[in-house]
């Protein structure tokens, strides 16, 4: 029998209250999800980073080495001043509380100042109930890959990072 | 004292007609030669009050939803004028207004800030066109204005003048206010006289924060007090211009919280209960139509219901920083009659110099500045970083530089079609007008309806004040006054139509009427959209405006436009067109579109000097005034003076957190902060230390490519040694700030780099003896050339907004 394929949903942000309501209505929306987290940085460029406890048990460090991508990408007004706006260019290494002071240093590089992320890991069988609850992301893509917990959340984030940078120009 | 020959200005000196002997034996002095001119008797005060980027269904004095009850005391107590029009922008209406001459004739065809190379669009007044407060000064009145002034070019802007172009140079004995086309009124960058003051001390002041409108009002009842202190009787002339209602949208949560919940309904139905208080108030016929919304406004229903509070706010604020403008305003008037001068007093009160602004776009912004620096942001985008700033709550205060969505502006532009930039319909065009004078008026609280135009203005008050227009001024021959007094119709509801025919033209947008006929015009280019797209098809040897659409009406039986009786009329269009044509070519409307001739490749020249030095603490540079360093590569470099135990403080400041850069040092670091537009913020710090002594510090930014907006990296440098790196992904691309100034030492008002905002202005503890910009032109020609007309392009628009 196949196994569940995994999701890796992105959010990007430009204020952090929109990330953590997003965060909130994941971990409220009643599906199963696999983990979330969600990395912020304020005006004066503190970070500051808050996850589930399902990253854990999901024992995703083998995650590490493999980077996110928070972006958005709005077309110009002018197109004089074509502007490939991409907010960040992420990277975390996200799944695993031992690994929590990666995230910061990783995060702490590419997340903009006032910018924030959100990373939510769920069997695809949930998809319907928490892509809805990601409702504020200004760019939201989400990773799809089959296989064991480590393999297919590695694969399902190399996929959305894959997508987000295609889309965030 | 004889009467003056007041038809040439100055007024020439009295004839002695005493007797000067050798000594004094049999000598007799003339003592009229120490006299000064004196208005002819009778001469009232005038108090001219000009509200800024406002609607005619705005005030409720007008049946709108902002309360005006000072507006409306005046109006009860004079006047209230319905078909009085406006040019639909900016300095134009202030340069008809203040000279009684059709703007393009003065040179402003476009605002004031961007100079062009057509004498309709030089921004640069001739001198054969002396305006109203030079006439109103040479002939004894005391002169002053206040608030927004905004027709000075950019360039102009700083203590090297020319002061010809500032308020004092257009015959203002005192000004107090800003140049620009608007400011932050938390924050401004002020003006007095001819001196650039810069941020007041107040606005430090976290308990009780500097307020510019509160300000304005103070200033200018203390101008007024002093003058009578000194002289009873000499009248005066007080030009009080707002800032509000322009972007930024600056008020206390206590005015905006007065509309808590007014416009939850939005903007359609805010439409549908305007027109119906205007009917009930008599300023719309009971038989207009309400004209129905353009596609480019969105229908309420369709915003999203968690986005509807986000944009609800956004009209909240406004109505209160317009309600808040009124109060002021009341403040004034409340002085004058302190000093039982009221009814001596002629008071024109327009509200709104060119319908209700667009220019926010169909989202709105938290900074007016990210359209015309051309970064598209959703709604939604926005709502987030209005959060970033502290959310809607903060959405008036200093914080933020907000403008509200197109919609409401076309809502406050109720019942018309259209705005601000739309010369060719009346939401740009046509504004509520009051005139408050008891001397002339007797039926007061009475509507008049002649159709007229901001160009009498300057006649009016000069026939008022039995002044004649001047045949020549400082020796040279004066181009009479296009306007005509409306003094008529003070007391008399009937009195003629004193205009029966005026073109209209702003940005490409016509409108030609012709007793009672309207010929409009409209490009098809949305207002707030300035792309070189949707500027294609206006292209020289593309453009045929006579072939564009025309819009037909006839506004005695039509008072909203809106029914469009071209297809019945082909002979009359063809008629105002013809007509439009001659009126153009007398007044300097011609070429069409020379607002926007850097899109077709009609460049000024470009700029030569590359380097710019700042030496001591120059302060307040003028957003426009500052090194063009957007889009290029550039390195900025101070010589200081670092004492034993180090330093701290800003080495050179522009703008604020919501676009500029700042170099500093804390905790001992250089520190290079750079806040694209408050959406992009990026920051380096040295690895090492600041040394003591005299040190050379450098930021150097290479551009990835001759291109707007460019990213690029960073490198700091101290004694030509780098010891610290950075990437900016996005930079700005045409201007930091509409209003905030550069300085070295320090950061004055808002501050870049809100991690020293508990400091502010976190003056440099050392010595800066000098700042340079050096800015690299690309590699080639080609390139330079290429972003120059990118440059001049984004000035075009930006010169849009103003």
């Amino acid at each position: 029998m196949a196994k569940e394929p995994t999701d890796v949903l992105i959010g990007g942000y430009l204020s952090t209250e929109a990330a953590h309501e997003d965060y909130e209505a994941v971990l409220n929306c009643g599906a199963e999800i696999m983990g979330a987290v969600v990395v912020s940085k304020d005006m004066e460029g503190n970070l500051s980073v808050e996850q589930t406890d399902h990253m854990v048990k999901e024992g995703a460090e083998g995650l590490a080495g493999v980077g996110f991508v928070v972006g958005l990408f709005a077309p110009p007004l002018l197109a004089a001043t074509a502007i490939g706006a991409v907010i960040g260019a992420g990277a975390g290494k996200v799944l695993h509380k031992k690994t929590g002071s990666k995230i910061e240093e990783e995060a702490g590089k590419t997340i903009p100042i006032g910018g924030a992320g959100l990373i939510v890991a769920y069997k695809h069988d949930h998809a319907d109930t928490i892509e809805p609850a990601v409702a504020r992301a200004v760019k939201k893509v989400v990773g799809e890959a089959d296989g064991h917990h480590v393999e297919a959340l590695k694969g399902a984030l190399a996929d959305a990072q894959k997508k987000m940078a295609k889309q965030g120009g | 004292m004889s009467e003056p020959d007041r038809s040439i200005l100055p007024i020439r000196r009295e004839t002695f007609a005493g007797v000067a002997n050798r000594t004094l034996d049999g000598s007799r002095p003339d003592w009229n030669l120490i006299g000064h001119p004196m208005p002819p008797e009778g001469a009232p005060n005038v108090l001219l009050v000009l509200i800024d980027d406002a609607g005619f269904g705005n005030p409720s004095t007008f049946g709108g939803p902002i309360q005006t009850p000072n507006y409306t005391r005046m109006a009860e107590q004079g006047l209230k004028y319905n078909r009085f029009h406006v040019t639909a922008l900016c300095s134009p209406t202030r340069a008809a207004l203040l000279t009684g001459r059709n703007n393009h004739a003065v040179g402003f065809g476009s605002v004031g800030e961007f100079a062009g190379g057509f004498p309709g669009y030089s921004a640069s007044l001739p001198r054969d066109c002396a305006p109203l407060p030079r006439i109103l000064r040479e002939n004894g009145y005391s002169t002053a204005a206040f608030g927004k002034w905004h027709l000075t070019p950019d360039g102009q802007q700083g203590p090297a003048g020319p002061f010809d172009r500032w308020p004092n140079g257009w015959g203002f004995d005192y000004f107090y206010g800003f140049l620009a086309g608007d400011s932050g009124q938390w924050d401004p960058c002020l003006i007095e006289n001819q001196k650039v003051i810069g941020t007041p001390e107040g606005f430090y002041d976290e308990e009780d924060p500097y307020y510019f409108p509160d300000a304005m009002a103070d200033r200018t009842l203390q101008w007024l007090h002093g003058v009578r202190a000194q002289d009873a009787d000499k009248p005066f002339f007080i030009y009080f211009s707002t800032g509000c209602s322009h972007a930024p949208h600056h008020v206390s949560q206590a005015w905006a919280e007065k509309y808590k919940g007014k416009f939850d309904q939005g903007w359609d139905k805010l439409r549908e209960e305007t027109f119906a208080r205007q009917k009930a108030l008599g300023v719309v016929p009971a038989d207009a139509e309400l004209t129905p919304r353009a596609d480019a406004f969105p229908a309420w229903d369709d915003v999203p219901d968690k986005l509807k509070s986000f944009y609800a706010r956004q009209m909240e604020v406004y109505a209160g920083f317009s309600e808040n403008a009124d109060h002021n305003v009341g403040r004034v008037i409340d002085a004058i009659e302190e000093l039982d001068e009221l009814d001596d007093t002629v008071i024109i009160w327009i509200w709104g110099d060119n319908g209700a602004s667009m220019e926010g776009t169909v989202t709105g912004s938290f900074n007016e500045m990210t359209m015309q620096n051309g970064i598209p942001l959703t709604d939604e985008m926005q709502l987030q970083l209005a959060e970033r700033f502290g959310g809607m709550d903060k959405w008036g205060a200093q914080i933020m530089d907000p403008h509200y969505g197109a919609a409401w502006a076309w809502a406050g532009n109720t019942p018309f079609k259209w705005g601000k930039q739309v010369g060719s319909h009346l939401g740009g065009t046509r504004n509520p007008m009051v005139v408050r004078w008891p001397e002339r008026i007797t039926d007061t609280g009475s509507l008049r309806q002649q159709f007229g135009h901001v160009i009498d203005i300057a006649p009016t008050i000069l026939d008022l004040a039995g002044i004649p227009q001047p045949q020549t001024v400082d020796g040279i021959q004066q181009e009479p006054m296009h306007g005509t007094s409306i003094a008529s119709t003070f007391a008399d509801a009937n009195a003629h139509e004193f205009r029966t025919q005026q073109y209209f033209e702003t940005i490409g947008n016509r409108g030609m009427y012709k007793d009672g006929w309207w010929l409009a015009m409209k490009t098809e280019r949305i207002p707030w959209v300035v792309t070189p797209e949707a500027l294609k098809p206006y292209a020289p040897g593309v453009w045929d405006p006579d072939a564009g659409p025309a819009e037909l009406y006839y506004l005695p039986d039509d008072f909203t436009q809106a029914h469009d009786l071209a297809a019945d009329h082909p002979d009359k269009v063809q008629e105002l067109k013809d007509l439009f044509w001659e009126e153009a070519e007398k007044y300097k409307v011609l070429p069409l579109l020379a607002t926007l001739s850097t899109f077709f490749g009609i460049l000024p020249p470009m700029a030569e000097k590359t380097m710019f030095e700042f030496r001591g603490d120059v302060q307040n540079v003028l957003s426009g005034m500052i090194p063009r360093i957007y889009n290029h590569s550039y390195a900025i470099s101070a010589d200081v003076v670092v004492p034993e135990g180090g330093a701290e403080g800003v080495i050179v400041a522009e703008s604020d957190h919501l676009g500029g850069f700042t170099l500093y040092v804390e905790n001992g670091k250089l520190t290079h902060t750079y806040s694209m537009m408050g959406v992009f913020i990026f920051k380096q710090v040295a690895e090492e230390d600041l040394p003591s002594g005299e040190i050379t510090v450098r930021m150097e930014f290479a551009a990835d490519e001759a291109k707007p907006a460019t990213g690029g990296e960073v490198t700091l440098f101290i004694d030509d040694r780098p010891v610290g790196k950075g990437r900016m992904d996005h930079t700005v691309p045409i201007r930091f700030s509409a209003y905030a100034g550069m300085d070295i030492g320090r950061d004055n008002g808002g501050v870049v780099d809100l991690a020293y905002e508990d400091r502010k202005p976190f003056a440099f503890t050392g010595t800066v003896k000098k700042v340079v910009f050096d800015i690299k032109p690309h590699l080639s020609d080609q390139d330079e050339l290429g972003l120059h007309t990118e440059s001049q392009r984004g000035q075009a628009a930006h010169s849009l907004s103003g």
